[in-house]
């Protein structure tokens, strides 16, 4: 079991390393460069002394150099944690990460928790009652969440709720509230603002969920130790709960693994849509806006929760499921 | 292979598994694909769909970029089949359209004007157009009395028709997925063969490469990598870019198992036969190895399609996918991105509905093709 978690973390750091490489690649495929684009900016606004502010930026952000130097000095930096300065906000990434983060898992946590929960316990029930009216009403249901992105669902929702209230949710707080002290109202202004990503994020969430576990749970209950469990006289609820679900959840655990990531950017677009201050639209505005090392930052950040919640789902499995250790 | 495969017109005589036995795979799988009801609904909408985005400029009454100018951010035309007097009317008509500004606001708003009946005829003349870009014709399936115009889903804030928008939408939307999945399979297949049936050095990079790219997120490398097309290309130029873009995210998947599989041929005897039968590699891949992995790879496709349509959606939704001139249905739905324009013109928001058919029915279809791809397997 050692050996085995000791190979898959040796095996994860050149991963990561080439995922470094191929994510800053990626970074820098847009032609054009942020600072060029700045200058235009405030050469149109008429501003004297653009070409001498552009000069100084690209010096301090490295852009004349050649790619791979530029690289090797972002790289050193990266792994003692030093993240460099985003160039949009003229302030260091990690500030914005960590003004960020904190908000994005408060919106996406709870939504995680509750969609796996609802999933779960709907998929059991949909699989233990195949091909009834709630069965066939849950796939359909389920069908629809999967296939209407959560954007649409946001904006939709939007819609409805300015319709039915006359206001209209974006960002996190209304307007009189943007700056005022924390109170009990400002709370409840806020929970008001939340409820329509975390609906959506929910909706989407679970109806993968649901499909996921039922399709399991049919293909466990199929076998044959269900049968002799059933022979053997236990109760229907134990060898459903008991022996089943409990092997029909494996696969859930491989996807588990996605999650960290997912908890990041896994909802980015309904956060933009809905003006939130949250890590995924910082991620579309730098990629925008060629703001390469924070969108360089952010991806990096992304891929490497997917390679470390992937280690850890697989050794959870190995730990759970020891057909699987000795591969 | 689609005509009617019924049992009972099988020889007599014969149980129902005989009769079973008698049927090739082709027959087996349709029937297997037939069992499934919603599979079968989802492929006749598709075929509705796809039908109606290839004659979207007969169906559509007016052309993609015809602007209105009277009629900026008209809410949905109602057909009518019954007057204010309760007569029904055949052909359907709508009322006229008075336009009110705001005074204050100087907001156009509409209010129908139940007095003014206009008819709609069916395969009238309308806006000039060349039809697949061969013959010229005005005719249209359906067009509205002069001086009105008809605009089923309502108009952007060009005063350009949105139903006619989402039918030449439909073309790329539809389309752009196939191709990216083509060309994911292209791809996916041709690595996943080599690297399974050579092995060795070249497996092992293989593998590599593509443990990499499926580490990082698939929407993030989709918004990361459209925004690398070129904002000056030609629009076909980033058509098949954005095509590009959507299939590198699922090659690396569909390479693996076309991996999987030929790992599992590679010794079978038909491989070993057509070794000594001094078949050269090439030939022992495409005319041994490949067909044998096509029915899964037809499964995987049929699953990819819907996730690539969507991410069509999401990209150009946000600027950076498809972009104007071209039109899709992400391209559409790009005007509602503004909240306070979708809270005014709500119908902005139509085409989802669109997306939400066609990926919905591509998943009834996918689960449909997924159980027919091994029609031997216990029900």
């Amino acid at each position: 079991m050692v050996r085995y978690i000791l190979r898959r973390i040796l095996i994860a750091i050149p991963t990561l390393f080439m995922i470094a490489v191929v994510g800053y690649i990626t970074m820098e495929l847009p032609p054009g460069d942020y600072v060029t684009r700045y200058v235009a900016q405030l050469e149109a606004s008429g501003q004297s002394g653009a070409r001498e502010r552009g000069a100084v930026l690209r010096t301090l952000y490295n852009l004349d150099d050649p790619t791979t130097v530029r690289f090797a000095h972002w790289i050193t930096r990266f792994v003692q944690g030093d993240f460099g300065d985003s160039m949009i906000y003229q302030r260091p990434i990690r500030e914005l990460v960590a003004e960020r983060l904190p908000l994005t898992l408060a919106l996406t946590f709870p939504a995680f928790i509750l969609s796996w929960l609802i999933g779960i316990s709907l998929g059991i029930y949909s699989a233990t009652h195949q091909y009834s009216i709630s069965d066939n009403v849950l796939t359909v249901l389920a069908f629809l969440g999967l296939g209407l992105p959560g954007f649409l669902i946001a904006l939709a929702l939007l819609v409805v709720t300015w319709r039915v209230t006359g206001n209209a949710y974006i960002g996190l707080f209304s307007g009189e509230f943007a700056s005022a002290p924390w109170s009990l109202a400002k709370v409840l202004d806020l929970a008001k603002h939340l409820w329509i990503p975390v609906m959506v994020v929910v909706v989407t969430g679970t109806a993968w969920v649901v499909r996921v576990m039922r399709g399991n749970l049919l293909d466990e209950l199929r076998v044959n130790y269900v049968q002799a469990v059933r022979a053997k006289g236990v109760p229907e609820s134990t060898v459903i709960l008991k022996h089943a679900v409990r092997n029909a959840f494996h696969p859930l655990l491989m996807a588990l693994g996605g999650v960290l990531a997912w908890l990041i950017s896994g909802t980015s677009i309904v956060e933009q849509v809905l003006g939130l201050p949250t890590l995924g639209p910082l991620f579309i505005q730098a990629t925008l806006e060629q703001d390469i090392y924070l969108s360089g930052t952010i991806l990096i950040i992304i891929s490497f929760l997917l390679v470390l919640g992937n280690l850890l789902a697989d050794i959870a499995l190995a730990w759970l499921d020891p057909r699987i250790r000795f591969d | 292979m689609t005509a009617a495969i019924d049992l009972r017109t099988q020889p007599s005589g014969m149980s129902i598994e005989e009769r079973r036995a008698m049927l090739s795979v082709n027959q087996l799988m349709w029937l297997r694909f037939r069992r499934n009801r919603l599979a079968v609904i989802g492929m006749i909408i598709l075929i509705v769909m796809y039908t109606m985005a290839f004659f979207a400029d007969f169906l559509a009454p007016y052309t993609v970029d015809q602007t209105h100018q009277k009629y900026v951010s008209t809410p949905p035309t109602g057909l009518q089949l019954f007057d204010t007097q309760g007569e029904f009317h055949w052909p359907p008509f709508v009322y006229g359209l008075q336009s009110k500004t705001d005074p204050d606001t100087f907001r156009r708003t509409y209010v129908p004007k139940t007095e003014e009946l206009y008819s709609v005829h069916f395969f009238g003349h309308g806006e000039p157009y060349k039809m697949f870009g061969l013959f010229s014709t005005d005719r249209h399936f359906f067009v509205v009395d002069e001086p009105r115009k008809i605009f089923l889903l309502g108009t952007d804030s060009t005063g350009r028709d949105l139903f006619s928008r989402v039918l030449y939408g439909a073309r790329i939307s539809l389309s752009v997925g196939l191709v990216g999945v083509i060309l994911s399979l292209v791809i996916g297949a041709f690595i996943g063969v080599t690297s399974g049936y050579f092995g060795g050095v070249m497996d092992n990079i293989i593998q590599r490469i593509i443990e990499v790219i499926s580490s990082i997120p698939q929407i993030p490398l989709w918004l990361a990598l459209a925004a690398a097309v070129p904002p000056n290309w030609s629009p076909i130029r980033v058509y098949f870019g954005i095509a590009v873009v959507l299939s590198f995210v699922t090659w690396g998947g569909l390479a693996r198992q076309v991996r999987g599989i030929v790992l599992g041929l590679r010794d079978a005897d038909f491989v070993i036969a057509a070794r000594y039968a001094n078949c050269s590699d090439l030939r022992i891949i495409v005319r041994h190895l490949l067909p044998n992995t096509l029915s899964h790879v037809l499964v995987i496709a049929t699953v990819a399609i819907p996730g690539m349509i969507l991410g069509e959606t999401a990209l150009s939704f946000l600027g950076l996918g498809i972009r104007p001139p071209m039109t899709s249905w992400g391209v559409l739905l790009n005007e509602a991105q503004h909240v306070r324009v979708l809270l005014q013109q709500p119908w902005l928001l139509m085409p989802a509905i669109f997306v939400l058919v066609t990926i919905v029915s591509f998943n009834f279809v996918g689960d449909g093709v997924r159980d027919a791809a091994d029609p031997f397997a216990a029900a």
